[in-house]
Parts: structure tokens; sequence; C-alpha cells
């Protein structure tokens, strides 16, 4: 029982972190996280012990943001970059993808393709782990994955070719 | 040579390969820039992912999204809730025996109504009957006495109405109201008409005030009264000097000794 706790406690910092790239909005993610973890907690009864806590965590998460996409018609697009907490962010540096422009490509994408490529690029999830969450087989996954990156190069208008030159 | 797919490339910048796929890999990109340069691409938007949501993990996390505290707010919110649950009950508990016990206070019959119709009810039934009239006949006397006074829990004696012309038949027990008595003894005599009269008797009521009172109950009469002791209605269908005088004959002797038996029954 107070392993379980542990467990949980240690997936909170990567919560928040998913849950803010989601909404882009701190007190909205917290709220969500909240929710979770309280929803969590009241259920750890029904927990499989078996399966891994994290995965469960994260798809509570997202099944309650979907839930409140679907009521509130919450657009997460409309949340203003300015009103996120700064991050500690070093100025664009050549090579570089610019912050900003790289945060409103990802606002834009299609939900299914936002919570796949921050599962994985954001949160480091194996692909297993994540398309278990998503509840989609792994190629579902892997194809959701390139269409966000294709997406997000379009976006951010930074496309292969000129970077090939200057990376090696 | 394995060929290598965009998945390989992306699961590669996701590192996501197993050693051996990964050494392939890398084999590729080294002699293929075009390929080096998509990895390279991958995983400057993972780098830039990362440092745009990355400070959150620094931010000390708030009191709120503590599970220890969220699981104790649960609990105590449970026990809460069972405290509410428990007090519901004891509320309706109450309710229930308040309004149970309160009956004859709501209900507006007052328990001389209840053990009058009553007494009307046995009697219509029982002097009806030949061979089944009463528990214990009249032979039996000192056993029926006996019995109906521990069943009702108070001396019982059986009046004498000889002058009256009516002679015992015997007696029985019947069930009452735990709140208007208790249990009943019924005795029952007969004059050599054939007319019957009975005796409905039971313990005195909870508030155990004297009270006195004649009512015509549909081809039947009653005389009802109640001291300290007990209640005594008297039922019969005869005319009504000859009912008065059978009252008065019960009356007499069923409250003979009591001091707080009150007047007597004048008619």
């Amino acid at each position: 029982m107070d392993s379980f706790l542990d467990q949980v406690e240690a997936c909170v910092p990567a919560l928040r972190r998913y849950a803010r790239a989601l909404t882009r909005n701190l007190d909205l993610a917290d709220d969500l996280v909240q929710d979770c973890l309280e929803r969590a907690i009241s259920r750890r009864g029904l927990f499989r012990p078996s399966g891994p806590v994290r995965a469960w965590l994260f798809t509570i998460l997202l099944n309650l943001y979907r839930n409140s996409l679907r009521t509130a018609r919450h657009q997460p697009s409309t949340v203003d970059f300015d009103s996120i907490a700064e991050p500690s962010t070093p100025a664009p540096q050549p090579g570089h993808l610019a912050l900003a422009e790289m945060a409103r490509a990802i606002d834009t994408l299609p939900l299914e393709q936002k919570e796949a490529l921050l599962l994985v690029a954001l949160e480091g999830l194996p692909y297993a782990e994540a398309a278990a969450i998503l509840k989609i087989p792994q190629g579902t996954l892997m194809s959701r994955l390139g269409r966000a990156r294709a997406a997000l190069r379009l976006a951010t208008g930074t496309p292969a070719e000129p970077h090939l030159r200057t990376v090696k | 040579m394995t060929e290598i797919t965009r998945d390989m490339l992306m699961a590669y910048a996701d590192g996501q390969l197993e050693a051996d796929q990964r050494l392939l890999v890398e084999a590729h990109l080294a002699t293929n820039p075009e390929a080096a340069a998509e990895v390279a691409l991958l995983q400057r938007q993972s780098d830039a992912i990362h440092t745009l949501f990355d400070p959150v993990v620094a931010e000390p996390v708030p009191a709120r999204l503590r599970p220890r505290r969220i699981a104790a707010e649960a609990s105590s919110r449970r026990l809460q809730s069972w405290r509410w649950a428990a007090a519901a009950v004891v509320l309706v508990g109450l309710g229930l025996g308040l309004g149970w016990f309160g009956r004859p206070l709501l209900s507006g019959a007052p328990p001389s109504q209840t053990l009058i119709a009553d007494a009307v009810n046995a009697h219509t039934v029982f002097v009806a009957e030949n061979r089944h009239a009463v528990e214990v006949p009249a032979t039996d006397e000192d056993h029926l006495t006996a019995w109906l006074s521990n069943r009702l829990a108070t001396p019982l004696g059986t009046p004498d109405l000889t002058g009256e012309g009516f002679t015992l038949v015997g007696g029985r027990l019947l069930p009452g109201q735990p709140d208007a008595g208790g249990r009943a003894a019924q005795l029952m005599y007969e004059n050599t008409a054939k007319d019957r009269i009975t005796v409905y008797v039971t313990a005195a009521l909870p508030d155990r005030t004297p009270a006195y009172q004649f009512a015509d109950a549909g081809g039947a009469e009653a005389f009802y009264w109640a001291n300290s002791r007990i209640t005594c209605t008297v039922v019969g269908s005869l005319p009504d000097d000859q009912m008065k005088a059978v009252s008065q004959a019960v009356y007499r002797q069923m409250t003979e000794g009591d001091v707080t038996a009150g007047q007597a029954y004048r008619g």
C-alpha cells in the first residue's frame, strides 16, 4: 500500500509535465493531475499489481483529458503561449528550432498525434507502453508519430535539407 | 545490406532500438548523410520538446498533488461519509421508533376505543360458538383464574353474576396491543335464555388513569372502564336495564378492594 503511494509519487513530476504539454496551462494541468491521482488512489483496489503503475496513471490522465475536451470543448491551441510559466530557455541557437514556433506547432497537432508524440518524445516511454496506454497497435502508434514529426517539420519551416549540411 | 526504413530511423532517434539493430542503423547513417540528417532533425525536435517542458519536472510539486495527502483526505472523506451514513441510520431509526410508539398519540384513537373494538370483535366471534365458545370451561375455574392472572400479570377473579341470572361458561386468552393493556382475558357468561355476555379484561393502560365509557357497537353494547390495575369491557346485547345491572355487578366485584378504583358506575 505504501509502496503503491511511493510509485505514484514518483510519477507525479512526469504526469505534471505531460499534462502541461497537453494543456499548455499550469492550473488546468495540475487540476488534471489532481483528478488523476484522486481517481487512481481511490481505485487502487482495482489496480492489477502486475501492470506498471506509470502506464495506468497515464491512461487515467489521458481519459480525463479527453473527457474534459469533450465536455468543455476546450481548445488548447487558444491558450496564449505567454500565459504559461516561462521555462528557463536559452535563446534559440543557430541550428536549433525556435522554441515558440515548436510549441505552437505542437498545439496545432491533432490530439491523437500530440498525445502519442508527447508520450514518446517527451516522456520517453517505450513504443509498446505508449501503444498500450493509447490502446492502439504499435504500428498505428508509429504512423501517428511519423505524421506528427512530419507536421512539426512543416510547421516549424525547417526543411531537412539545409540542416543536413550544417549538422555534420 | 538490410534495408533501413524510416520507421527504423525514427525508432533509432527515439532510442527504442535493441543493441543489434542500433548498430545496423549507425552503420547505415555513417554512409548515408540524408538518413543522418533525418535522424538529427528528429532528435532536434525531441530536444526542443524537452527544452520546452522539462522545466516542469524541476518545479516543486504543489501539496495538493502529494499522493499521501490525497490518500489521507480520501480516507477521512470515507470516514466522514460513514459517519453521515451512521447518523442517517440512527435518525431513521429514531423516526421509525417515535412513529411506531407514538401511533396511539397520532392515530387519534384512544386506547379505550381500541379495547372496546377488540372486546366487541371477540364477543361477536365467540358467543356464536357452541363447542368452542371457551378455552377453559367453568368446571375448571380455579385453573382458569390462575392461568389468566399469570398471563395478564394481574390478579383476576371471575365475578359472580348469579344474582343477574348469569353463570360462568369459561374463559380464554386473547392477543392484544402491547401499548393498550397487552393480552386480554375473555370471560363468558350465559343465562337460561342462552343470552351470552363477555367480560374482556386486560392489565392497566400505561397512563393508569380511571376512565368510563359506554359504547353502542352495532347490535352489541359495551361498558368500558379502566383503573390503575385493569381495563374491563363488558359486552352484550341485552335490554338496557339488564345490561346496566350486569355491568354494575361486574364493576363492583372487579374493583372490590381497589382504593384507586374511583367512583362507582351509576348508569
